[in-house]
C-alpha cells in the first residue's frame, strides 16, 4: 500500500465507482481492487468509504444490486450499471473533463 | 427513473429496516471473506489472513454505521429509533421522569396560567375604541389621601368649558332601581350618564342608537339603552324592543338601544354599586348645578384626548383649570385639585399589587424548576457517562451521541411541554373560576401563547443546556479514561457535583423567599380573620327593599311601609330580631358629609369634620350586638317621628370630641341642605362601638346613625336575627314583603357571613394562590436536596462500606451524609433569608398590621425550611446506614 495514498476530491469517488461498472457488474472488493489498478495504487479505497458510497448510489438509482457467485464460489453482492447511472456516468465524465481542461490550463499560465 | 428509485429506497430504508440490516450485514462479512481470500492466497496463515483483513476492513460496525449514515432517509429513521430508545429509557426511571416532567409542567403551566390572567387584567383590550386615548378626570383633596374622588357637577361642566384638550368628556354615576312589569320586579344597576357617554367611548350600540345630545333636554330624557345581558335574559333578546317600555322606579321609560355584548364600563372607583350596570339613562343637570355650591362630589368622569393632545397636555391643563376654580370658588372647591390617570392604568391599578406579587413568585417557581430540573439532568448525565462512552468505543460518531442525547432532552421537554399546556389551559380556568369577582372581573382569560411559547423555551433551553451538553462534552472528551474510571466518581462527575451543590442552594434560597412571601401573607391574614368587626356577623340574614317614588312618593307613606315590614318579619317564628340601615356594613360606600359641631367656628364647608351618615330603623344596635358605650338608644318616639336626635360611633368622639363629654352636643349634619339656616342640628344622645363598615382591614371611620324619620330613605337595608339558618327564613319573609306588595323586589340577598368572608376574600385567594406556590416551591427543593444526596450516597457506597468495616457506627454514617447536606442547607437558608429581607418590602401593601420585616415569620420559616430539607436527606443518609460491607467491598 502506498504510504501516501492521495485524499479523493469531492465527488470523484463516485466517479472512479461508476468508471469501473462500466465494464461489467462487479462486487465491492472487486471495485475497490480496479480503482487501485487504474490509478496504479494513487486510490485506495477503505470499506469505510466504499460502502457508504455504494450504498447511497444505489438510494440515488445509479446502480443496483444483486448476490452471485464470486470466482471462487463465494456469495458476494454485486453491482451493475442502470441507466440513470450510465447518464450520470456521461455527466460526471464531462464535468471532471472541463475540471481538469481548466486546471491544466492555469498549470500551463504560468 | 431515478426518483421513483429514490422513493423506492427511501420507503425500504424506512420500513424493511430487518431485512435491509440482513443485507448489510451479509455484504460486510462477504468482503471480509473475500479479503480473507485474497490474503491466503497472497500466502498468508489462515491466522494471520483474518487479522490482516479485519484491520483493512477497519472495524464491520463502523462502516456499518457509516453506510446507514448515507442511507436516504436515514435521518428520519435514526430520530425515530433515538426516541424509541429514549422512550425506553425514560419509562426505565419511571422516578427520574415523573419528576422531570412534573416539574417541567409546573414550570410551564403555572407559569403560563397566572402570565395569561395577569396579562388580560393588566394590558387586556378594553372593550371601547382606542382605549388608550381615554383617561380619568377625578378630584382630589389635598386633606384627605383618596387620590380619586368623585367630581362635583358644577366642575364638569367648567372643566368642559375651559379646556381644549379632549374631543369629548363624559360623566356617569349608578345607583340601583327597580325594574317591574312583565316577570318579577328586580332590582337592577343603572348608570345615569351624559348623553356623549356612548360616542366619547367609541361604542356603537348593538341595535338601535345610543343617546343623542336633544337626550340632554329636560323631558327628552325618558330613554334608555339596555345592556346585552337584561336584553337577552328578560325580554329574550326581542329583536322588536327598540320604542316599546320598561318601567324604571314605576316610571315610564322608552328602550331606544341595547349595547354591545362585551360593553361594559370597568372602573370600581366612585361607583355606588359597585356593579356591572344593565340599564343605561341620561343624566340632565338641574339648572342649580351650574352655581358653584356644594352640591356634592358623584361623577365619575371620563374624556378622550384630542388625536393631537398628549397625556401630559391634558394633566397640566387641568391643574391649571383647577386651580383657577379653587381661587374663583373657595367655599365648595377650596383644596380640591385634580387627577388625571390613564385608564387602562387606572384599571389595572385596582390590582397591580397582588398580581405582581403572583407574577414574581411564578417567576421564582419556574427558576426553581429549571434549577431542579437542571440538577436531575446533570445527575443523570454523570450517571451515564460509562454508557455513552461504551456507545463511543463501539462505534457511535460524536453527532450520534448528540443527537441521541438530544433526542432525549427533547423527548422529556415535549412529554413536559405536553402536561404543561394543559396544566396551562386547566390553570387559566381554575384561576379565575376560583378568583374572587372583586378581584378578577372577567369571564374568560385566553391563553397567552407568547408566555406559553416564552415558557417553553426557557424550560427547553434549561434542559439543553444541563441534560445534553455535560453528557456529551464528559463522556466524548475522555473515552478511554471514563472506561477506566468504571462509573467511581469520575473527574467531570465531581465537576458535576459542585453545579449540583450550587442549583440545590439556589433552589433552597429561592424557595425560602416563597416561603416567606406565604409566611407573612398567613399572618396577615391570621391577623386580618381576628379583627372584631365590632358587630356579631353570624346568623344575620341581609337584603334590600326600595320602594319606588311614584306609589310611596312621600315620607310618611315610606315610614309606615317599613315599620309595618319590620313587624311582620319580627312575628315570623325562627326571627329573633329584625331591624334595618341605609348601608349595612361590608357593602360598599354608603354616604358621608360635613358634620358642624355647635359651639365650634364656623369655617367652610370644606374644612368641616366628615362624618359617615347612617340611617337606622328600631333594633337596630341590639340586633347587630353593637355595644353602648354611653347614653342610650333611640327610644319610641324617635324612632316615630323626627326628634332630632343621633348617635355618633368611638371613632367620632375620639376625631371630633376629644376631652369633652359627647352627650348633649348638637351637631349640625350637612344631609337634607348644605346652608346651615335650613338645617335643624341633632343631638347626641348616645356613643356606640365602631364597626369596621368598609372591611375588616380599614379602620373604622367617625359615623352619625340616625333613626329613619330623621332621614326618611325609599331604600333600606333590612337586617334579621334569625335563630337558626338565614337562608332557611327567606321564602316565609318573601311572602310577607309579597302580602304588603306584590311589585317590591327583595334584592341583593346575603347573610352578612357571606358579606363578611367576600369583603376579606382577596386576601383569602392571594394568601391562598403563594402558599400553594410556596408549598410547591419547597416540594421541588426537597426533591432536589434529596436527588442530589441519595445520588452522591450511591456513588459513595464502597467508602462507606469500608467505613462500616472499619467499625463506624450507624451514627456516624448518618453525621457525615446529613453533614453534607446541613451545609448545603445552611448556604441556602442563608442566602434565602436575605433575599426575603430585601424583597418582602414590595409585600408591605398587601399586608395587614404585620410589617414587611416580620421577625417571628424571617425566623420561623427558615427554621421549617432547614427542617424540611434535613428530612429530604434524612431518607437517603438512613439508606446509606443500612450499606452491607461485604458487598460494598465486593464492587471493589
Amino acid at each position: 500500500m502506498s504510504s501516501e495514498p492521495a485524499t479523493l476530491l469531492q465527488g470523484t469517488l463516485d466517479l472512479l465507482i461508476l468508471k469501473s461498472l462500466a465494464v461489467g457488474e462487479m462486487h465491492g472488493l472487486g471495485i475497490s481492487r480496479r480503482i487501485e489498478q487504474i490509478t496504479g495504487g494513487t486510490f485506495i479505497v477503505k470499506p469505510g468509504s466504499l460502502f457508504p458510497a455504494l450504498h447511497r448510489m444505489e438510494d440515488e438509482g445509479w446502480i443496483s444490486s444483486f448476490w452471485g457467485d464470486s470466482e471462487n464460489n463465494r456469495r458476494a453482492k454485486y453491482y451493475r450499471l442502470t441507466k440513470p447511472g450510465r447518464r450520470q456516468l456521461d455527466a460526471e465524465t464531462k464535468r471532471w473533463c472541463r475540471i481538469s481542461l481548466a486546471i491544466a490550463r492555469v498549470l500551463e499560465a504560468s | 427513473m431515478p426518483l421513483f428509485a429514490k422513493a423506492r429506497s427511501f420507503l425500504r430504508n424506512l420500513f424493511s429496516t430487518p431485512r435491509v440490516e440482513a443485507d448489510l450485514d451479509a455484504e460486510v462479512r462477504a468482503h471480509l471473506d473475500l479479503l480473507v481470500d485474497e490474503n491466503i492466497r497472497a500466502g498468508m496463515s489462515p491466522t494471520e489472513a483474518k487479522r490482516a483483513a479485519r484491520l483493512a476492513l477497519g472495524g464491520a460496525e463502523q462502516v456499518k454505521e457509516q453506510v446507514r449514515d448515507q442511507r436516504l432517509g436515514h435521518w428520519l429513521h435514526s430520530i425515530l429509533s433515538d426516541a424509541r430508545y429514549a422512550f425506553r429509557q425514560l419509562r426505565k426511571n419511571p422516578a427520574f421522569t415523573a419528576v422531570a416532567v412534573l416539574t417541567l409542567a409546573l414550570g410551564m403551566g403555572a407559569n403560563t396560567a397566572i402570565f395569561s390572567v395577569v396579562d388580560a387584567v393588566l394590558l387586556r383590550h378594553l372593550p371601547y375604541h382606542d382605549p388608550d386615548r381615554l383617561v380619568m378626570v377625578w378630584e382630589n383633596n389635598s386633606e384627605h389621601p383618596d387620590p380619586y374622588n368623585t367630581v362635583a357637577p358644577p366642575n364638569f361642566l367648567d372643566w368642559q368649558a375651559r379646556s381644549s384638550v379632549f374631543s369629548g368628556m363624559a360623566y356617569l354615576c349608578d345607583q340601583r332601581d327597580n325594574l317591574t312589569g312583565g316577570g318579577d320586579p328586580e332590582e337592577v344597576v343603572v348608570q345615569d350618564v351624559s348623553a356623549n357617554f356612548f360616542s366619547v367611548l367609541g361604542v356603537e350600540p348593538f341595535l338601535g342608537s345610543g343617546f343623542t345630545p336633544q337626550n340632554d333636554q329636560k323631558d327628552r330624557d325618558n330613554v334608555v339603552v339596555l345592556s346585552f345581558g337584561l336584553w337577552q335574559r328578560r325580554f329574550a333578546g326581542d329583536r322588536n324592543i327598540i320604542g316599546k317600555s320598561i318601567l324604571l322606579n314605576g316610571t315610564s321609560q322608552t328602550v331606544i338601544g341595547v349595547a354591545p355584548q362585551n360593553f361594559r364600563w370597568l372602573v370600581k372607583d366612585g361607583s355606588l354599586t359597585g356593579g356591572r350596570a344593565q340599564i343605561w339613562t341620561p343624566f340632565v343637570f338641574p339648572p342649580s348645578y351650574r352655581e358653584h355650591k356644594d352640591v356634592g362630589r358623584f361623577l365619575t368622569v371620563v374624556a378622550r384626548l384630542k388625536p393631537d393632545a398628549t397625556f401630559e397636555q391634558a394633566q397640566s391643563q387641568m391643574k391649571s383649570i383647577a386651580s383657577q376654580l379653587e381661587v374663583e370658588y373657595p367655599d365648595a372647591d377650596g383644596h380640591w385639585g385634580v387627577n388625571v390617570v390613564p385608564l387602562p392604568q387606572q384599571v389595572a391599578g385596582e390590582l397591580r399589587p397582588a398580581l405582581l406579587v403572583l407574577l414574581g413568585a411564578v417567576v421564582f417557581v419556574l427558576l426553581i424548576a429549571c434549577a431542579n430540573l437542571s440538577g436531575l439532568l446533570l445527575a443523570r448525565a454523570a450517571s451515564r457517562e460509562r454508557e455513552i462512552a461504551v456507545r463511543a468505543a463501539i462505534g457511535a460518531s460524536p453527532w450520534r451521541i448528540a443527537r441521541q442525547l438530544l433526542v432525549e432532552s427533547m423527548l422529556l421537554a415535549l412529554i413536559g411541554g405536553a402536561a404543561g399546556v394543559v396544566l396551562a389551559v386547566w390553570g387559566t380556568n381554575g384561576l379565575l373560576a376560583a378568583s374572587p369577582s372583586n378581584l378578577l372581573d372577567l369571564p374568560s382569560a385566553p391563553l397567552n401563547l407568547r408566555v406559553l411559547t416564552f415558557s417553553i423555551i426557557a424550560t427547553f433551553v434549561a434542559g439543553l443546556l444541563f441534560g445534553f451538553l455535560p453528557s456529551y462534552l464528559s463522556a466524548h472528551s475522555h473515552i478511554s479514561q471514563t472506561l477506566r474510571e468504571a462509573g467511581r466518581g469520575t473527574s467531570s462527575a465531581r465537576r458535576t457535583a459542585v453545579i449540583r451543590n450550587a442549583f440545590v442552594i439556589a433552589q433552597l434560597s429561592l424557595a425560602l423567599v416563597l416561603l416567606a412571601g406565604s409566611g407573612l401573607l398567613i399572618r396577615s391574614f391570621i391577623r386580618l380573620v381576628a379583627v372584631d368587626p365590632g358587630f356579631l356577623p353570624n346568623n344575620l340574614l341581609t337584603f334590600k327593599v326600595s320602594l319606588p317614588r311614584t306609589s310611596y312618593g312621600t315620607d310618611p307613606l315610606r315610614l309606615e311601609f317599613f315599620q309595618q315590614l319590620l313587624a311582620k318579619i319580627a312575628a315570623t317564628p325562627g326571627v329573633r330580631s329584625v331591624t334595618m340601615e341605609s348601608v349595612p356594613p361590608f357593602s360598599g360606600l354608603g354616604s358621608a358629609t360635613a358634620v358642624h359641631l355647635l359651639g365650634r367656628p364656623a369655617t367652610s364647608l370644606a374644612d368641616l369634620p366628615v362624618a359617615n351618615v347612617r340611617v337606622v330603623g328600631s333594633d337596630y344596635f341590639s340586633t347587630m350586638g353593637i355595644p353602648l358605650r354611653s347614653g342610650r338608644f333611640f327610644n319610641q318616639q324617635e324612632l316615630r317621628e323626627e326628634r332630632h336626635v343621633t348617635i355618633v360611633n368611638q371613632a367620632f368622639v375620639d376625631a371630633y370630641l376629644q376631652g369633652v363629654e359627647p352627650l348633649g352636643q348638637k351637631a349640625a349634619i350637612y344631609m337634607k341642605s348644605l346652608a346651615e339656616s335650613e338645617i335643624q342640628p341633632s343631638e347626641i344622645i348616645g356613643v356606640v362601638g365602631d364597626v369596621h363598615q368598609m372591611g375588616l382591614d380599614s379602620a373604622p371611620d367617625p359615623t352619625v346613625y340616625w333613626p329613619h324619620p330623621e332621614l326618611v330613605m325609599s331604600g333600606m337595608t333590612i337586617l334579621v336575627r334569625t335563630s337558626g339558618d338565614p337562608q332557611a327564613l327567606l321564602p316565609a319573609i318573601r311572602s310577607e314583603l309579597h302580602q304588603l306588595d306584590a311589585e317590591l323586589p327583595l334584592a341583593g340577598v346575603a347573610t352578612m357571613d357571606q358579606l363578611l368572608a367576600d369583603s376579606i376574600s382577596r386576601s383569602r385567594f392571594t394568601m391562598l394562590l403563594l402558599a400553594i406556590f410556596a408549598a410547591f416551591a419547597l416540594l421541588l427543593a426537597a426533591v432536589g436536596i434529596y436527588g442530589l444526596v441519595a445520588y452522591s450516597v450511591a456513588q459513595r457506597t464502597q467508602e462507606l462500606g469500608v467505613r462500616v468495616a472499619m467499625g463506624a457506627q450507624t451514627g456516624d454514617i448518618l453525621r457525615l451524609v446529613l453533614k453534607q447536606g446541613a451545609r448545603l442547607i445552611l448556604f441556602g437558608a442563608a442566602l434565602g433569608l436575605l433575599a426575603a429581607l430585601a424583597l418582602s418590602r414590595v409585600m408591605a401593601s398587601l399586608l395587614f398590621s404585620v410589617r414587611a420585616i416580620d421577625p417571628l415569620t424571617m425566623a420561623a420559616v427558615p427554621i421549617f425550611l432547614a427542617l424540611v430539607a434535613l428530612l429530604a436527606c434524612y431518607i437517603p443518609a438512613r439508606r446509606a446506614t443500612k450499606v452491607d460491607p461485604l458487598v460494598a467491598l465486593r464492587y471493589e
